[in-house]
C-alpha cells in the first residue's frame, strides 16, 4: 500500500537520469525510487537471518586452518579457469 | 559501525571446529541479529560461490544461498566502484580485493573483517582479523 509521501530535492542532473531511467523501464520516476529503495534497503525477516547463520555454523565445512591456505585455493581456481580460457558449467 | 565482510570470513563460519570458524560465526550471528551492521558485495559472495561450486573445499553446499539470506541486500559493484578500484593505491592487492577495498570506500566503509593479510596496506580501510578479540568487540559494540 502506498500510503507515506515522501518529498525529496534533488539536482537537475539527478532529476534527468531519473526520467531516463523511468522512461527506459516505462514506469514512473516514483517506481524507479521505490524498486531501488527495495534493492537496497530490503532484508530477510530477522528469523531467517537467524536461522541461516545456525545452519551455516552447522554445516562443518574442511577449511584449511592457515588463512594463506584458503586464499591459495580460493585464487588457484580462478587461475586455473583463466588458463583454459573458458567459464566453467555454472551450477 | 558499518564494516565490510571478507569471502573468507563467510567460508569459515561454516566450519566451527577451528577457533577462527567459531569467531567467524560470531561475527555473522551479531550481523543477522541485528547487533552489529557488517556488510558484503556481489564481489565477495561471488567468491564464495566459485568455491563452492568448484568443491575444492568439502562441506560448502548451500553456504552461498545461505550468507546471501544473511546478507542481502549485498552491496553493487557499481561503476564508480569500478573506477575507485582502477584508480587505487594498493599494488599487492589482487583484482577482487581491491574491488572489495573500493567498495569499502565508496561505502564510507572504514573497516574489513578478514582473514587474509594481503588487504593490510595504506590504502585506508583498516583490516580486522576475526581473531583480534579486543578489534571484533569494539565492532560488534
Amino acid at each position: 500500500m502506498l500510503s507515506e509521501r515522501l518529498q525529496i530535492l534533488v539536482s537537475p542532473e539527478q532529476k534527468r537520469r531519473l526520467e531516463s531511467e523511468a522512461a527506459a523501464q516505462g514506469t514512473s520516476v516514483g517506481g524507479v525510487i521505490r524498486a531501488a529503495v527495495d534493492a537496497r534497503y530490503t532484508r530477510a525477516p530477522r528469523a531467517q537471518r537467524i536461522a541461516a547463520v545456525e545452519a551455516i555454523a552447522a554445516m562443518q565445512a574442511e577449511v584449511p586452518e592457515d588463512p594463506a591456505g584458503l586464499e591459495r585455493i580460493m585464487n588457484a581456481g580462478r587461475l586455473a579457469e583463466a588458463s583454459r580460457g573458458v567459464d566453467a558449467p555454472r551450477s | 559501525m558499518t564494516f565490510f565482510i571478507d569471502a573468507n570470513v563467510l567460508v569459515y563460519s561454516a566450519a566451527p571446529e577451528s577457533e577462527r570458524g567459531r569467531a567467524c560465526a560470531s561475527i555473522l550471528r551479531a550481523v543477522a541479529a541485528e547487533d552489529a551492521g557488517g556488510r558484503t558485495s556481489t564481489a565477495a559472495l561471488e567468491e564464495v560461490w566459485d568455491l563452492e561450486r568448484r568443491g575444492r573445499v568439502r562441506g560448502l553446499t548451500g553456504l552461498t544461498d545461505r550468507a546471501f539470506q544473511v546478507l542481502s541486500p549485498l552491496l553493487a559493484v557499481t561503476d564508480e566502484v569500478f573506477a575507485t578500484a582502477l584508480d587505487l593505491d594498493a599494488p599487492d592487492a589482487g583484482t577482487n580485493d581491491r574491488l572489495h577495498l573500493a567498495c569499502c570506500v565508496r561505502n564510507e566503509i572504514e573497516v574489513i573483517v578478514s582473514s587474509d593479510r594481503g588487504l593490510d596496506g595504506g590504502h585506508g580501510i583498516e583490516r580486522v582479523d576475526p581473531l583480534d578479540e579486543p578489534a571484533v568487540r569494539s565492532l560488534l559494540a
